[in-house]
């Protein structure tokens, strides 16, 4: 590395302390206005004047306390008011850095830098710079990432490629197909209800009385109603796919793909070339109707546990889906045909999806709960063509150098999986499996990545893909099917 | 095209440990259940006494039920193997797995010694991979034979002595 070994330590920008501030007060400001303006005494002004002198000062303290240096390979932070702690993590251990900046940053022209580094075990350790200028930030992440991935490229760096980027007509398309926007609503009215039953004087009591009072009876008062409820939560849907995915853009820099999107927080986050080892291309019926998938990367050290660091395109054409993941995988199986699973595992799926709620009808209806088991019912009904779709959506196929499958058909997912990211492989099988011969494989991905699955295939299948997938480790293990039972005969 | 079971069992006196194992749990369970129930019943609350005493009664029969039965399920069902490439090991018997660790993607080979491992003179064997559900642990192993197996998968992995 060219890194000169005695830079100076720098130190987070000055606004940082604002940044602290809001993160210390945050819970306690409440308490302390209730305090401020409740308090009849005359001494209240002067004690929190004090307060304010003392808690100002200790975070002037944090932030002179707060430096970071990248010396001899290794970035050190050290921080710590009472107690100092100084972290090391050698740069060729940094998987990714993520850089984030939340509405306060943004304001003063701040980014959060989240360092992700590969700890000793399965976890990924996490360290974080709370606030540097944004030309700062960006800087920071060039030296982490390319002293890891390899010798910092000399010369002009190449125009980065993009290789997606989201209209807010795409956007709008995605919220308005996504289930997840589309219930985003539903549940943030449910969370203001709930508030609303601990307001004083029975505030959400009166006002439900009070718009009861003034629904509409007759049968077009109640569709305008209806209309209007649905064209609200269309409009949110939208709302909350614009809100987080603002100018979603997608770029390769060689060998990393960074992906920026936001519109109130900007996030950054970038996904080293090298370890992606496949892609997620998710939908639902609504967007099959118009032909827009969601992608996501399946690679190592991406933490993809938290959500929206692995996606690729939040919503694209189908088309683009193809072309977007042959530029990072020539080999991508997105196209393949798939081999079905056998009919013993329709009957498992409608099983799944009717029984359940049939059942559950049941009891309702012995309980004499009359419009939960009407619901129930319904729902056990609308299971069947459910049950149905979700057997046929069910298939995978190896070519011998990438692994497609596909389940789930309100929200489906296509895997096109390179196997050198597997790191154990399991076959499982349920009680009710048993009896119908099915078997579910697992596939374990490394560095939080996660795992796939191959639902309900026949125990057949099951071991031919293992042996295809790593012939040399499974071979041992396989036997002819007659030679397994020499005894049953 | 099928798998087949692995070769190796595991060593007998893992079903006492088991058995010890359920019997201690279910020992537990009638202990709280009394020290609940009793007193309930002195404060003159019969109804929740009895209430307490019958649930706490059957979770300590479950456990027995378990001490007696599971040990011997469990015992036979398992089993592994370890190969030129890899680690198999096959567990369970109602809902069974099938697991295979390749040798070249294991991080990690400890042993483990638990208090009640120790009386009844047997040793664990863990494995982790760089995915946290990918690995695998061997339960119930003499000591000689965890040591082979030990150093046979450390070496295999290519992971340095003194792990």
């Amino acid at each position: 590395m060219s890194e000169p070994s005695s830079e100076p330590p720098g130190r987070l920008h000055p606004l940082a302390i604002l940044v602290f501030a809001r993160k210390r007060i945050g819970a306690s400001i409440l308490p302390i206005l209730v305090v401020a303006f409740t308090w009849r005494g005359g001494f209240a002004l002067p004690v929190l004047g004090v307060l304010v002198a003392v808690g100002l000062s200790i975070l002037v303290l944090e932030w002179r306390r707060f430096t970071y240096r990248i010396e001899a390979g290794r970035l050190v932070i050290e921080r710590g008011v009472i107690r100092h702690t100084t972290r090391v993590v050698p740069l060729d251990r940094i998987r990714g850095v993520d850089l984030q900046a939340p509405w306060l940053h943004r304001v003063l022209g701040l980014v959060q830098v989240e360092v992700e580094a590969a700890a000793g075990g399965s976890s990924a350790a996490e360290l974080s710079l709370p606030a540097v200028s944004a030309p700062e930030g960006d800087r920071l992440r060039t030296v982490l990432l390319s002293a890891g991935l390899k010798e910092a490229a000399t010369g002009e760096p190449r125009p980065d490629l993009v290789l997606y980027r989201a209209t807010p007509r795409l956007l709008v398309a995605g919220g308005l197909t996504s289930g997840r926007y589309i219930l985003t609503p539903l549940v943030a009215l449910g969370v203001i209800a709930n508030f609303a039953d601990d307001l004083p004087g029975a505030f959400g009591e009166r006002l439900l009385s009070e718009a009861a009072d003034r629904v509409p009876t007759e049968v077009l008062g109640v569709t305008a109603l209806i209309v209007v409820g649905v064209l609200i939560a269309l409009v949110l849907a939208a709302a909350g796919s614009l809100l987080t995915d603002w100018n979603f853009e997608l770029a390769d820099d060689g060998d990393r793909l960074v992906a920026h999107r936001g519109l109130l927080t900007r996030r950054a986050v970038a996904i080293d070339r090298s370890r992606v080892r496949g892609f997620d291309l998710l939908d639902s019926p609504l967007r099959r109707v118009f032909g827009l998938v969601g992608m996501r990367v399946v690679a190592g050290g991406v933490a993809g546990g938290r959500s929206g660091r692995t996606a690729l395109a939040p919503v694209i054409a189908n088309g683009d889906a193809r072309v977007l993941a042959r530029a990072l995988d020539p080999l991508a199986a997105l196209d393949a045909t798939l081999e079905a699973h056998p009919r013993a595992a329709l009957s498992r799926r409608l099983a799944r999806a009717v029984v359940v709620p049939a059942v559950s009808g049941v009891v309702a209806l012995a309980l004499q709960w009359w419009l939960p088991a009407a619901a129930l019912f319904v729902l056990a009904l609308a299971g069947v063509p459910l049950g149905i779709d979700r057997y046929r959506q069910l298939g995978h196929r190896f070519d011998g150098r990438r692994l497609a499958v596909r389940e789930g058909s309100l929200s489906r997912r296509w895997t096109s999986l390179d196997p050198r990211a597997v790191v154990s492989y399991a076959i499982q099988r349920s009680p009710f499996q048993a009896r119908s011969g099915l078997r579910t494989i697992v596939l374990h991905l490394g560095q939080g990545a996660g795992s796939r699955r191959v639902l309900d295939c026949s125990e057949e299948q099951a071991t031919a893909l293992l042996v295809a997938l790593d012939v040399p480790l499974f071979a041992p293990f396989a036997l002819a099917k007659e030679a397994a039972y020499p005894l049953s005969a | 095209m099928i798998l087949r079971e692995p070769g190796s069992q595991l060593d007998p006196r893992v079903r006492r440990l088991w058995a010890l194992e359920w019997g201690l749990a279910a020992l537990g369970a009638a202990v709280v259940t009394t020290a609940i129930a009793v007193p309930i019943e002195l404060a003159d609350n019969r109804v929740a006494a009895v209430v307490v005493a019958l649930v706490g009664g059957a979770v300590t029969l479950v456990g027995i039920g378990l001490a007696l039965l599971q040990p011997r399920l469990l015992y036979r069902r398992f089993r592994y193997e370890i190969t030129e490439l890899g680690l198999y090991v096959a567990r369970g018997s109602l809902w069974r797995r099938w697991q295979v660790v390749p040798h070249a993607r294991i991080q990690t080979v400890d042993t483990k010694r638990g208090p009640l491992e120790r009386a009844v003179g047997l040793v664990s064997v863990a494995v982790t991979t760089a995915s946290a559900k990918g690995g695998t642990d061997i339960p119930g192993l003499d000591p000689r034979v965890a040591d082979a197996l030990v150093e046979e998968l450390a070496h295999r992995a290519g992971i340095d002595e003194g792990t």
